[in-house]
């Protein structure tokens, strides 16, 4: 693609985000939170998003560089250290109801060769003084998570080409996942979140008591909470608005029960957690605990995370995403959970979100926890799902009924 | 011998920024930023990353970078409704405040675009500037005390350098003003350090000089120039160096090569005119003259940008007076490289200048634990503003007023014409 043509898909996936992905009104503020590297994108979202109306669009740029110079060069004593402002401005914004974007294109391989301690105090930091105070604001507004292709993400998912013919590559790729390509992108959206209204709601009526997986090296019961709420593409906010929090989403989701998960998984697609690779790896899970866990690569990473807190060993997230979706017939590995969690069924390590089960925004952290929710600093998708696997769904009464054949929906709606 | 590569220049010019210019101390923080651009533009990450890491081996604690894109406040300014001017992300000013309040180090990177703003609506750009200058004097002020050791410097912004090299292509214009950059900060020289070393003693001769003359008032003639300010009891010449409140020896401006004070706020008459375009706001003023009766600015014109400096004298009272003067000679490292930079920090090293707005605490003695009020009646000046402009140039002679009123020369032709 040239300049002009690659400008006119920029603008036009800026329209996706800002129209279907955030729902922008008239009047509210936009927080952006991406990378140096983004601003070619970031420019285009704000422009987009003045002409919807838009009163501030505040930017709060990253600069992975730093983050790394810092891990390798300060203190390890100081890595605890974490400035209040982060958190008051993204109080500030959730308070007043401002939508918010996030950008998601770091480098899978940023702290690379960098001590696992070290990372592991600076993730646990930011969970205790960002992530986990901020979860009483979670779906206070509109907010939507998006990729741009990044030189180094790009760089590691097309490693034997320039970097920029390999941005050029990963570009292609997004809008192609994104829909971006068809003729008008912001209906094609339309018509794809009914689709997947349609599967969420199939099983919503439902109501199954479990589901059960087989596939090589995964046997594994997953129990769902009696209240279990199956999500699509969309949520509606406390301000009122409905958005897509994913572009590009393929998946439907609910929560498992913290205590009622048991047997084996094995991960199909490596997993990239803030800068650190785990892969091929096993757990097995005992009354909603792993017990056992091991990875070929990032073993002592894998622990680590697991070991973040007492229910980081334990699932928050349970993703149907047929093996033919888009994302996964480019038979690229992203190394990207945005992308590669739409390739796939998958899981999800940590905190189950509370719009995953009937009433649960409105519960306390302890009637959320007793009908099943778990609650932990960290939440960390992973990947399961492959062409060989089969998934049933259980109801109470014990009728089995297969939801997933060889890697596909097994139903149709 | 082969000359320093560019990487080199960077790397020794972030240790002099860290050493000289801010004198981290071990265990400082230290918050990297720019107020006009709301954060560091990011086309500045190499010098930021320099610095960063000269900022760990001298033992920081925590190095913070607001980063910025200029880009994003022109959007803005073309495309926000009309009536949103008003709105400003406080959590920067909480941001800067907290670190300032907990004693950390405050780094400024100018060398952004000078006409960013200057084709835009020029009633949404006021409002803009003046919703800023607004909530930000919170951390001007916390500032122009000394709170904290702090500096200014520049990277060569692209868009800065063809503004200055207009006739060369994008990536000579912005070499040629990395060299005047390196020239100027006495980076290309041996030893960076000792270079500035030596450079700040020689100044600081010039403001002993100064201080034990005690002069009541000083009287500039130069063409279009006909000008007498006051100085108060108290004033305070100083030069490159200040002691800061947290007790840190700093240099605020890398280059420097002025000696200042404060005038007094109420002791100013007559007209001068600027020798420098002046960049304000994202706007260029140019050709400009401005009269002072009683210490009150009471006439402005401007062949370019007059809107704006209305706009700047307008913002409030104290935009109407003066806050500093400031002595170079015209025989200034950076007056020789021949061309005007269009950017504060240099050209003010390249002239005589005052500035419209507010005094530093600091030229005052014990200017910082005076109240706004007792400030005032000491001859000080407060505003939101603190906006230097030009007026020296080789052709300007300036004497120094004593207290018996007879004069003495302290600038002829713009040189020095004391002996220190």
């Amino acid at each position: 693609m040239d300049d002009q043509e690659f400008n006119q898909l920029l603008e036009k996936y800026a329209e996706v985000v800002v129209k279907v992905g955030l729902n922008l009104r008239n009047d509210q503020h936009l927080s952006i939170r991406g990378n140096v590297d983004d601003a070619p994108f970031i420019r285009k979202v704000a422009e987009t998003a003045y002409k919807a109306g838009a009163r501030y669009v505040d930017v709060l740029w990253d600069d992975e560089n730093i983050k790394r110079t810092r891990l390798q060069h300060a203190d390890p004593e100081t890595l605890t250290t974490l400035p209040d402002w982060l958190y008051n401005r993204y109080e500030e914004y959730s308070k007043r109801g401002d939508a918010e974007l996030a950008i998601l294109s770091s480098n899978p391989d940023l702290y690379n060769g960098i001590d696992s301690d070290r990372i592991a105090i600076t993730r646990k930091t930011l969970y205790q003084k960002i992530v986990e105070p901020l979860r009483k604001y979670n779906n206070y507004a509109n907010w939507c998570v998006v990729s741009t292709a990044a030189p180094a993400w790009a760089q590691k998912v097309f490693p034997n080409l320039p970097e920029k013919e390999a941005q050029t590559k990963l570009w292609d790729a997004i809008f192609r996942a994104c829909r971006i390509y068809t003729p008008d992108p912001v209906k094609a959206w339309e018509e794809h979140i009914q689709k997947l209204d349609k599967y969420k709601n199939y099983l919503n009526a439902k109501r199954f008591a479990s589901l059960r997986y087989k596939a090589p090296g995964t046997d594994l019961t997953i129990g769902l909470p009696e209240d279990h709420h199956w999500g699509g593409a969309q949520e509606t906010f406390k301000n009122g608005i409905t958005g897509t929090v994913n572009i590009p989403t393929e998946e439907v989701f609910t929560m498992p029960h913290k205590n009622k998960v048991d047997g084996l998984v094995t991960a199909t697609l490596p997993l990239n957690n803030q800068g650190v690779l785990m892969e091929e790896f096993s757990i097995r899970f005992e009354n909603g605990r792993a017990v056992n866990f091991s990875a070929k690569k990032g073993d002592a990473d894998l622990r680590k995370l697991i070991e973040t807190d007492e229910n980081a060993g334990r699932l928050g997230e349970v993703a149907l995403v047929p093996n033919s979706s888009p994302i996964s017939q480019s038979g690229i590995l992203f190394y990207n959970t945005l992308f590669d969690e739409n390739a796939s069924c998958h899981l999800a390590l940590g905190s189950a979100y509370k719009s995953s089960m009937q009433g649960g925004v409105d519960m306390t952290d302890e009637e959320f926890a007793a009908r099943g929710g778990n609650k932990s600093l960290i939440h960390v998708d992973f990947m399961i799902g492959s062409a060989k696997m089969d998934i049933d769904g259980i109801q109470a009464d014990g009728t089995r009924e297969p939801l997933m054949r060889n890697g596909e929906w097994a139903f149709s709606v | 011998m082969p000359g320093k590569s560019h990487q080199e220049l960077l790397k020794q010019y972030a240790e002099a920024i860290v050493k000289v210019g801010l004198n981290i101390r071990a265990g400082q923080r230290l918050i990297i930023t720019l107020a006009a651009t709301r954060g560091v533009p990011y086309q500045f990450a190499p010098l930021v990353h320099e610095v960063t890491k000269a900022a760990y081996a001298a033992g920081a604690k925590y190095v913070e970078v607001i980063w910025s894109d200029e880009e994003m406040m022109r959007l803005r300014a073309e495309h926000a409704p009309k009536d949103s001017f008003s709105e400003y992300p406080t959590w920067q000013v909480d941001a800067i405040l907290k670190m300032i309040e907990n004693g950390d180090a405050l780094l400024s990177i100018g060398g952004s675009n000078p006409d960013l703003l200057g084709s835009l609506d020029p009633e949404k750009v006021g409002a803009m500037q003046r919703t800023h200058l607004q909530y930000y004097s919170k951390v001007s002020e916390k500032v122009t005390t000394n709170a904290i050791n702090w500096c200014v410097v520049a990277a060569a912004g692209e868009t800065w350098a063809k503004k200055i090299f207009p006739d060369l292509d994008a990536q000579t214009a912005q070499q040629k003003l990395w060299d005047a950059i390196f020239e100027t900060t006495r980076i290309d020289q041996p030893d960076p350090i000792a270079a500035w070393e030596t450079h700040i003693v020689n100044l600081r001769k010039r403001a002993k000089y100064l201080q034990a003359k005690q002069y009541t008032g000083l009287h500039y003639s130069a063409p279009g120039t006909d000008f007498t300010l006051g100085l108060p009891s108290g004033h305070q010449w100083i030069s490159a160096q200040s002691m800061a409140q947290n007790g840190v020896m700093f240099t605020a401006n890398m280059p420097t090569e002025e000696v200042f004070t404060l005038p007094d706020r109420n002791r100013a008459d007559g007209i001068v005119t600027s020798t420098f375009p002046l960049s304000y706001g994202g706007t260029l003023i140019e050709d400009f003259q401005v009269t002072f009766e009683k210490g009150r600015i009471v006439k402005i014109s401007a062949r370019k940008g007059e809107a704006a400096l209305q706009r700047l004298v307008d913002t409030d009272e104290g935009s109407h007076r003066l806050g500093e003067v400031a002595l170079v000679p015209a025989s200034s490292p950076i007056a020789k490289r021949g061309h005007l930079f269009y950017n504060t920090l240099y050209d003010e090293n390249a002239s005589c200048h005052i500035a419209i707005g507010r005094a530093y605490r600091f030229t005052l003695t014990g200017g910082e634990e005076l109240t706004d009020e007792e400030f005032v009646s000491a001859g000080g000046n407060v505003s939101l503003n603190h906006v230097d402009f030009m007026i020296g140039s080789p052709k300007m002679d300036i004497d120094g007023i004593k207290k018996d009123g007879s004069r003495e020369p302290v600038m002829r032709q713009g040189e020095w014409a004391i002996e220190a």
